[in-house]
């Protein structure tokens, strides 16, 4: 909502004063927009990356360029497409601990990183970062069914335990770098048990508070190879891929006694 | 060098698994057993998925035993017949099995029920080796000769549908060994086991089949039995990992081999209760995750998994 409110007040301004609607323009790409998932594969990084231009208006009414005292801050938020999720709480039911209750989360991403020049509050309100869904803590999570805040508290923490133990979900405030102001960069980290599917990656550009500007790349990660073949035959078509399973079987056992008779005798 | 198995959805080292099929296989081959119970949760300690390694470890079985089978057939170690009758009780087992697997695994008990099955079968046989070996070896001490005998009649001989067993020279109802292969299959189903370590005894104490069969026709029983739980696993719930399936292999034909050997230097007491000892630490290993405080009570799972 914001964002769109920014960028019709700048066109507005742009059509009545007949100059460039923009005060800063910012160019972003990734290191690569695939990430294929072979049989090599154990986890990767991304780089994300991009240009800061900045065309400030000055005092007298002409365009010139600014370096000094200007403070950049860059957020990138990654996250993959959003999926209904299980979250279960174990119970002691005897001497047993096992699983009792659960709740759906609806739609939440099952990879989500974000990454930052400075601590997210330092850069940016509250209610900002909440719109944005920047920081973990501001994800927008609901629940299936209604929830007491208490218990609603204690599986949304469960999860998010959950999801940051398997490297699905993390958060590094502080370790994107800007390069003179203009530059900037981020490395991201993907576990092995990444997600497959189409993922964003939004990179928000924000001076003193204000959200400047926000561009979208798209990523998408899936299998390649063979393990791609495998695991669309076992989904697509799950018989038949039975039945091979079991032929290979059949003949990888055969073939090892008949090798291993050879050998012995 | 970590290799991404596709189903499983983990990276793990090509060489841990290959390793691990090994150290399974060679114990499998020394002790003459399957494997299966010690494969399951071994890949289960190092990550893969429950439901993934029940429906894998099937998958493999199948290759292991048909190389076994084949073995046996060629010196007339089968009983066809009786395989047969144990087979369709196996299908059938399988099916109810794999029911029960998918709907557990859709309300989140899946886990659970693995490990009790594991605790209590792992428990009650372990537990019943370690006696009797322990039993065998004072009795050798003692120099006490085992009674031999023909078997009494038991409430086995009383049930109906009696059938004619030409290769075991058995008379006996199918109903005998037609549930003997519902429960083996099972347990197939829900715990990637061949079921040998339940099924040799019945044939033996509760069939009173000759030893030179029992063996084969156990082989040829579980061959039939994780293929039909394979099938069933991939239609219901997409569960074996082919890929994990095989490099599991080549570790335990390689390692049974080399266990076979080791097998032959050891007496038939101490490998028993080797044996024992082992079904004994596996089973206190999941007896005591199951009642350890976990240090995360919360757990996620993708919704829908039933399809």
């Amino acid at each position: 909502m914001r964002r769109a409110t920014f960028i019709i007040i700048y066109f507005l301004a742009g059509l009545l004063y007949g100059q460039p609607a923009l005060a800063e323009r910012m160019v972003t790409d990734l290191s690569r927009h695939i990430i294929e998932i072979t049989s090599e594969f154990s986890g990767t990084q991304l780089l994300i990356f991009g240009a800061i231009e900045r065309d400030v208006l000055m005092d007298d009414g002409a365009r010139g360029i600014v370096i000094e005292g200007m403070d950049y801050d860059v957020i990138v938020v990654v996250q993959s497409s959003r999926h209904d999720m299980v979250v279960r709480r174990k119970e002691q039911i005897g001497p047993i601990w096992a699983n009792r209750d659960s709740v759906t989360l609806k739609n939440v991403p099952g990879y989500y990183a974000v990454t930052s020049t400075r601590p997210l509050n330092q850069i940016l309100g509250k209610q900002d970062l909440k719109i944005l869904e920047a920081g973990i803590e501001n994800l927008a999570i609901d629940f299936a069914k209604p929830m007491s805040p208490t218990e609603g508290k204690a599986y949304r923490d469960g999860f998010i335990r959950n999801m940051k133990a398997k490297n699905l979900y993390n958060q590094q405030e502080g370790t994107v770098s800007v390069l003179d102001d203009i530059l900037f960069r981020a490395i991201l980290e993907f576990p092995a048990n990444m997600p497959v599917g189409e993922y964003k990656v939004d990179v928000h550009l924000i001076r003193n508070g204000e959200l400047l500007l926000s561009e979208q790349s798209p990523l998408e990660v899936g299998k390649a190879g063979l393990e791609r073949i495998i695991y669309n035959f076992a989904h697509i078509y799950p018989a038949s891929y039975g039945i091979m399973a079991i032929i290979v079987a059949l003949f990888a056992g055969w073939l090892g006694g008949f090798l291993s008779r050879k050998m012995s005798g | 060098m970590q290799t991404y198995l596709p189903i499983a959805e983990v990276s793990i080292n090509i060489f841990l698994l290959l390793l691990m099929g090994g150290g399974v296989g060679f114990l499998s081959g020394m002790f003459g057993v399957g494997g299966g119970f010690l494969m399951t949760p071994v890949l289960m300690f190092v990550g893969v998925p429950p439901a993934v390694s029940v429906a894998t470890v099937a998958n493999q079985i199948t290759a292991a035993s048909v190389s076994g089978a084949l073995a046996h057939a060629r010196r007339g170690g089968i009983d066809y017949k009786m395989g047969g009758v144990m087979i369709i009780g196996g299908l059938v087992g399988s099916y109810f099995g794999s029911m029960i697997f998918t709907i557990l695994r859709s309300t989140g008990q899946v886990d659970l029920m693995i490990s009790l099955a594991y605790v209590l079968f792992l428990g009650g046989i372990g537990g019943l080796m370690f006696v009797e070996s322990v039993r065998s070896i004072l009795r050798n001490r003692r120099g006490d000769k085992p009674k031999v005998g023909r078997r009494h009649r038991t409430w086995v001989d009383a049930l109906p549908f009696k059938m004619k067993f030409k290769t075991s020279k058995l008379y006996v109802s199918a109903l005998m060994p037609i549930s003997i292969g519902a429960l083996v299959g099972v347990l197939t189903a829900v715990m990637g086991v061949g079921g040998g370590f339940i099924m040799v005894p019945a044939m033996i104490y509760l069939l009173n089949m000759p030893i030179k069969v029992v063996i084969g026709t156990s082989l040829f029983q579980i061959t039939f039995v994780t293929a039909s739980v394979t099938f069933l696993h991939s239609v219901n719930t997409q569960t074996v990992d082919v890929m994990l399936a095989l490099i599991l292999l080549i570790g335990a034909v390689i390692g049974a081999q080399l266990g076979a050997k080791v097998g032959l230097k050891l007496k038939g007491e101490q490998l028993r209760i080797l044996l024992a000892i082992l079904v004994l630490t596996v089973c206190s290993k999941m007896a005591l995750d199951l009642v350890v405080t976990p240090d995360e009570l919360y757990s996620v799972t993708p919704a829908g998994l039933i399809h």
